[in-house]
């Protein structure tokens, strides 16, 4: 009674193929990638070196600049969520199923698809010839961007509502305004705000970077510093970045978390 | 009551309807709020100046060079293909290296695998710092410490994917029954027994969805890195974009488009079989 039994492992040739073939694919990126390894041992000293020039002596006479900088950034980021949210919202309707004929639907979900697989910055540089080197460029490509996003989670949301209050709406003679109004709205409004809320905290990450291509903003300041190598000014900007997009995420997550729990 | 009665007939008259919930001013009022903030971020002296003067006056030459966008100059093409050869090697060496990091990192976040409070907050608070810098910028900062190339790239998606994968994970461990951790507590493992014999199997599938997802997003992240520098498609994308050939730039968002979709299609097999 005192030995043990122990079952024995199971084998499974897909599993022992899944993890040969990823194994080769990882080996053959390493292998023929051109790097020079030899350039991570100095890695470590150097970041002690950089984060001591970045925050031994910080320039904090450049706050009051990279806050005002930070705004615009903030403010590209919700000026982009807001458009998305106004174009993404009714094409997530012509996007989900039993509101919209096959076609259109599957039309409106390859664009929200392309969209999804091109970066914010990409999009900037696209349309930044009609629309010129300003803010306004910037929270374009975020609102063109967001509508990927919405988009897809919109149709999720709404062919995720339960049946049955659509069914009641359409029993009782509601049109497919009155349907939206009682039979979706009140049960994917919790959805909505949740993932809106969601791409306004993406879009302000985003649109700290799409100054990099000179559209305004901290990504702007951020870029011409890191460029002229006054470390002591970008462990500003850096700090004024990382407690900013917390504190949105802070306020935004905490608005999230009530809205879910429906309170 | 008559009102039974009434409403069987079809009338609305004597029915009884129910008062209205209250507190619907709270969703005027945050109705009001996006619409002050939406105005002050657009007008001009607060907020970004949001007019369409530039778009009006760019639109003749402007709107020719974004049709180029339409005509992919396919003579470019062999010129792109070593550039998304390292798009790709670099999305691929950042996931291996960030799942591996990961993995630890995201027993060592977690409640019920790391009771130690401290030293839990403390791996919780740099993760939070590390996830709000964004990936360009690690990128930039990294080509000025270990000079242009692959590697600063392949290091700032490490650092951007470990956020992503350990927060994900992390939280798939909380939502996990703690019976299996118990009984492993019961049978006298230690802890790292504990999480090596019952977490791990447990937070597996999620734990490769959320590899491959970030295998996507670094595919995508990776091409435009090269801006600053970091190697891959966006060296060349900087280089079109400064001589404003769109043709050649369409064919690129191309080959991005591409991967990224078939990427998905590959991962969306993958998962079909975890679940």
């Amino acid at each position: 009674m005192s030995t043990v039994t122990i079952p024995s492992r199971r084998r499974d040739w897909r599993r022992s193929t899944a993890v040969i073939i990823v194994g080769a694919i990882v080996i053959g990126a390493f292998w023929s990638v051109d790097v020079n390894w030899a350039r991570l041992g100095e890695l470590p000293a150097q970041i002690v070196h950089y984060l001591w020039l970045m925050f031994s002596d910080p320039d904090w006479s450049k706050v009051p600049e990279a806050l005002g900088q930070t705004w615009k950034s903030v403010a590209m980021a919700w000026v982009g969520t807001v458009i998305g949210i106004l174009v993404s919202f009714p094409l997530g309707f012509l996007a989900a199923r039993g509101f919209s004929p096959a076609p259109v639907r599957w039309s409106m979900r390859l664009v929200f698809a392309i969209i999804r697989a091109v970066p914010e910055i990409i999009i900037a540089i696209a349309i930044l010839s009609v629309t010129g080197l300003t803010p306004l460029t910037g929270a374009l490509a975020l609102a063109i961007g967001s509508v990927g996003t919405l988009g897809k989670w919109g149709y999720e949301a709404i062919e995720g509502v339960d049946p049955g209050p659509i069914e009641a709406t359409r029993a009782s003679g509601g049109n497919i305004a009155q349907i939206l109004r009682w039979g979706v709205w009140p049960s994917a409004t919790p959805d909505f705000i949740s993932f809106w809320l969601y791409r306004f905290e993406i879009n302000v990450r985003s649109s700290a970077v799409l100054g990099l291509i000179g559209v305004g903003g901290i990504g702007d300041m951020l870029t011409s510093y890191t460029q002229f190598r006054e470390w002591s000014t970008v462990g500003v900007l850096i700090i004024v970045v990382v407690i900013v997009t917390m504190g949105i995420d802070a306020i935004s997550g905490a608005i999230r978390r009530r809205i879910v729990e429906g309170t | 009551m008559s009102a039974t009665g009434s409403s069987v007939a079809g009338t609305t008259a004597g029915l009884d309807l129910p008062t209205r919930p209250g507190g619907r001013w709270k969703s005027w009022c945050a109705v009001g709020v996006v619409v002050i903030i939406t105005a002050i971020t657009l007008s001009p002296q607060w907020g970004i100046a949001f007019s369409l003067d530039a778009i009006a006056r760019n639109w003749q030459n402007g709107a020719e060079k974004i049709l180029q966008l339409l005509v992919p100059d396919w003579s470019f093409f062999p010129r792109t293909v070593p550039a998304l050869v390292e798009t790709l090697q670099m999305a691929v060496i950042a996931t291996f290296v960030a799942a591996g990091v990961s993995l630890p990192l995201s027993l060592a976040t977690a409640r019920l695998t790391n009771p130690n409070g401290a030293s839990r907050s403390i791996v919780r608070a740099l993760l939070n710092v590390v996830r709000s810098i964004p990936d360009l910028l690690y990128a930039a900062i990294l080509v000025a410490m270990v000079g242009v190339g692959a590697l600063p790239g392949i290091i700032a998606l490490v650092l951007f994917n470990v956020g992503i994968i350990v927060k994900m994970v992390s939280e798939s461990i909380e939502a996990n029954d703690p019976g299996a951790l118990e009984a492993g507590r019961a049978a006298g493992g230690n802890q790292l027994q504990i999480n090596r014999a019952t977490a791990l199997p447990d937070i597996m599938p999620s734990f490769i969805n959320q590899t491959l997802y970030v295998l996507e997003l670094n595919v995508r992240a990776s091409s435009v890195l090269g801006l600053v520098g970091a190697g891959g498609l966006g060296l060349l994308i900087d280089a079109v974009r400064t001589f404003y050939r769109y043709d050649q730039l369409s064919l690129i968002i191309l080959e991005i488009l591409m991967v990224v979709m078939a990427l998905d299609v590959l991962s969306n097999a993958v998962r079909r079989r975890l679940v």
